[in-house]
């Protein structure tokens, strides 16, 4: 019993100055609480707060289209302002800053042709829900006219299937996990003295950490690779819909190598200051999810509130996936992903300096590596 | 010709209290090898790892003229490579490649008696096989200056054996190699200098005869059995006489030629003498007497 009563003595003294530890115990849970309250909240809610915008373009002008905007606003559905004509509210469906927009052509009330045009990231459910509100304009009138529909950018008609939310949402999160790896060898290196060893050769700090992007940059888009191919070929195995990949693949490794850049710069900013693997497994693995809780990767972004949804922009992984729908849902363009995508090359560098910074001022300063 | 060279060199760690290098000078020139000593805190490995550039920002002036190639404390190479790939990572992040990077590691496996084992991986090694590959990698590019930090840390008396011949084989006129051990006889049975550090600031340099060299003229004698009194009084006005107990005497000899004296007087009185010391030291005795008995952990 004494022994028994010694060792659990020595892993509280332990635990009690592992400060790390004690923040997998507690802040990670706490934090995940917080964040995934907040993100789910309204999908337990039957007031829905969740917001989406649409806009109305009105062949009868745009006093017309207010008035119908009117009408369709609520439980969720919030009027943006009207696009300048149908090809601006076409590209602003393409970027995914409208829901939907109603375009009224003929004469309304007496004989309208309706048409939605819909972002394809939107929910079925939300979809139903805004073609309901439409057919309800016309409750009352002689002669219904029917609704017609059109999914903006996605080429083979239908709508986004959950395999093409999930692909590239978990793609993104397994890229930014080689923040694991790389961290853990570089404990390594620095515990074993292997870098002190490679300081003595001559070898700049910045070879050190050059040396780690080219392999992890490669198993970054092998990783793509397979996860799109499991998409394609695994999930129907499965039972599941297939996924549909976009005639431009070479904007889908576009989209993969900057995701990979700033993947990249993370890996090695924890990798240098990451003394042990508790930290880095804080530090990276809970700093991923939480990346990943409020970027639109664990929980979709469209059944967020609009407070989450703008907090989500913060999210590097959020970004990724920006780029990524507007690729394989949106059959965007390169002008359409240029943004994301400088915003991961910019924040891998910014990181990748820091990780530099770091490692050179301990080098400097006679602390180990 | 290498060269090292140390000038009034400090060092203090971030957020230390004190400087563990004071006031640090030395020259040292190539042949022979250098045993670097002193006590766990002594400064020892700072002093390596600012000759081998791992730590910056000592003041003073350092100069080292030479390539250099270290072979640290601890196993510094990738257990999950084997011990070629560690050898081929470590020999090209140094420059070397081709026909040479492959001679040379045909040459340090020779060396370390590792050849049969580069196949393997290197954490699966015995540890006087570890030892072996982490000398093999610090001699990868044939350096002029050679920094051994208790390169023979937890192996067994035969690795010990081989590594100390190999590191003696190593010594040679334009090459330097400094080595630093808490083993006082591996240092004195491979080094030819010594220096002995202490609390940062070094405490005695020369070469090793110079050091264990006494010129103080006291005689370490055992006897086989105890001094007879009469002889005990006579010895202590002629001699100072210390008596340290179990047939352990201490004698201040004023000239050589008292020690024929002070022998045959031993011998006349029925007491043989079994062991003496005089005219030179062992290394321990002159460590323990420079750096004191404290506990430095």
């Amino acid at each position: 019993m004494r022994v028994l009563l010694a060792f659990w003595e020595k892993e509280w003294l332990a635990l009690s100055r592992d400060v790390h530890g004690l923040a997998v115990l507690f802040v990670m849970p706490a934090a995940f609480i917080v964040v995934m309250s907040l993100a789910l909240s309204d999908v337990f809610k039957e007031d829905s707060a969740r917001r989406t915008g649409f806009a109305v373009l009105a062949a009868g002008g745009p006093k017309i289209a207010e008035q119908i905007a009117g009408h369709l606003a609520g439980e969720g559905w919030f009027a943006a302002p009207a696009p300048q004509d149908e090809a601006g509210a076409r590209d602003r469906l393409r970027r995914g800053d409208l829901g939907a927009v109603l375009v009224v052509g003929g004469d309304f009330p007496a004989s309208p042709t309706l048409t939605v045009l819909a972002d394809p990231a939107l929910s079925p459910v939300r979809l139903v829900e805004f073609q309901q509100r439409v057919m309800g304009l016309m409750l009352g009138t002689k002669r219904a006219p029917a609704v017609s529909l059109e999914v903006i950018g996605y080429p083979r008609g239908g709508r986004p299937s959950s395999v093409q939310q999930n692909v590239p949402a978990w793609l993104i999160f397994g890229m930014f996990f080689v923040v694991m790896p790389m961290s853990a060898l570089f404990i390594v290196e620095r515990r074993e003295g292997t870098l002190a060893r490679l300081a003595s050769q001559r070898v700049p700090g910045a070879m050190l950490l050059a040396g780690k992007i080219g392999p992890y940059f490669v198993i970054n888009l092998v990783q793509a690779g397979l996860m799109l191919a499991a998409g394609v070929a695994l999930v129907p195995l499965l039972g599941g819909e297939a996924l549909v990949l976009p005639a431009r693949g070479d904007l889908l490794v576009a989209v993969a190598a900057a995701t990979s850049i700033a993947s990249i710069g993370w890996g090695l900013l924890v990798a240098v200051l990451a003394r042990t693997m508790e930290q880095a497994t804080v530090i990276g693995g809970v700093g991923n999810i939480l990346a990943a809780a409020i970027g639109g990767i664990m929980v979709p972004r469209f059944v967020m509130p609009a407070a989450m949804q703008e907090l989500a922009e913060l999210s590097p992984m959020a970004w990724a996936l920006d780029a990524f729908h507007a690729v394989m849902l949106r059959s965007g363009g390169l002008a359409d992903i240029a943004l994301p995508c400088l915003k991961l090359i910019l924040l891998g560098a910014a990181l990748g300096a820091a990780a530099l910074w770091v490692h050179g001022r301990r080098r400097t300063r006679g602390l180990p590596a | 010709m290498a060269a090292l060279s140390l000038q009034g060199v400090s060092f203090r760690y971030p957020r230390g209290e004190e400087d563990v290098l004071r006031d640090v000078s030395l020259d040292i020139g190539s042949g022979g090898v250098l045993g670097l000593l002193g006590p766990n805190g002594a400064g020892k490995t700072t002093l390596i790892s600012i000759l081998a550039g791992q730590l910056r920002g000592a003041s003073g002036r350092v100069r080292v003229d030479g390539s250099l190639g270290l072979v640290p404390q601890e196993l510094a190479f990738y257990p999950m490579l084997t011990c070629r790939e560690n050898l081929r990572f470590f020999g090209a992040v140094q420059g070397l490649q081709g026909g040479r990077l492959s001679q040379r590691i045909a040459a340090v496996a020779g060396l370390a008696r590792i050849e049969a084992v580069l196949a393997r991986r290197a954490g699966e090694l015995s540890g006087g096989l570890k030892r072996r590959l982490n000398l093999a990698i610090g001699l990868l590019t044939a350096p002029e200056i050679i920094l051994l930090d208790e390169p023979t840390v937890g192996v067994d008396p035969q690795s010990r054996a081989f590594l100390l011949d190999t590191i003696r084989s190593l010594a040679g006129p334009g090459r330097i190699v400094l080595y630093t051990s808490h083993y006082m006889e591996e240092v004195q049975a491979i080094c030819n200098r010594v220096v002995i550090m202490d609390h940062g600031r070094v405490l005695i340099s020369g070469s090793l005869d110079e050091i264990l060299h006494d010129a103080s003229g006291v005689l370490e004698l055992r006897l086989r059995s105890p001094l007879p009194p009469a002889l005990a009084v006579d010895w202590r006005s002629r001699f100072a006489l210390q008596d340290d107990g179990g047939c352990r005497y201490r004698l201040h000899l004023c000239q050589p030629g008292a020690l024929g004296q002070a022998l045959e007087a031993a011998r006349a009185a029925g007491c043989e003498p079994i062991a003496l010391g005089y005219g030179r030291r062992d290394l321990e005795q002159v460590f323990m007497q420079l750096t004191q008995r404290s506990l430095r952990d």
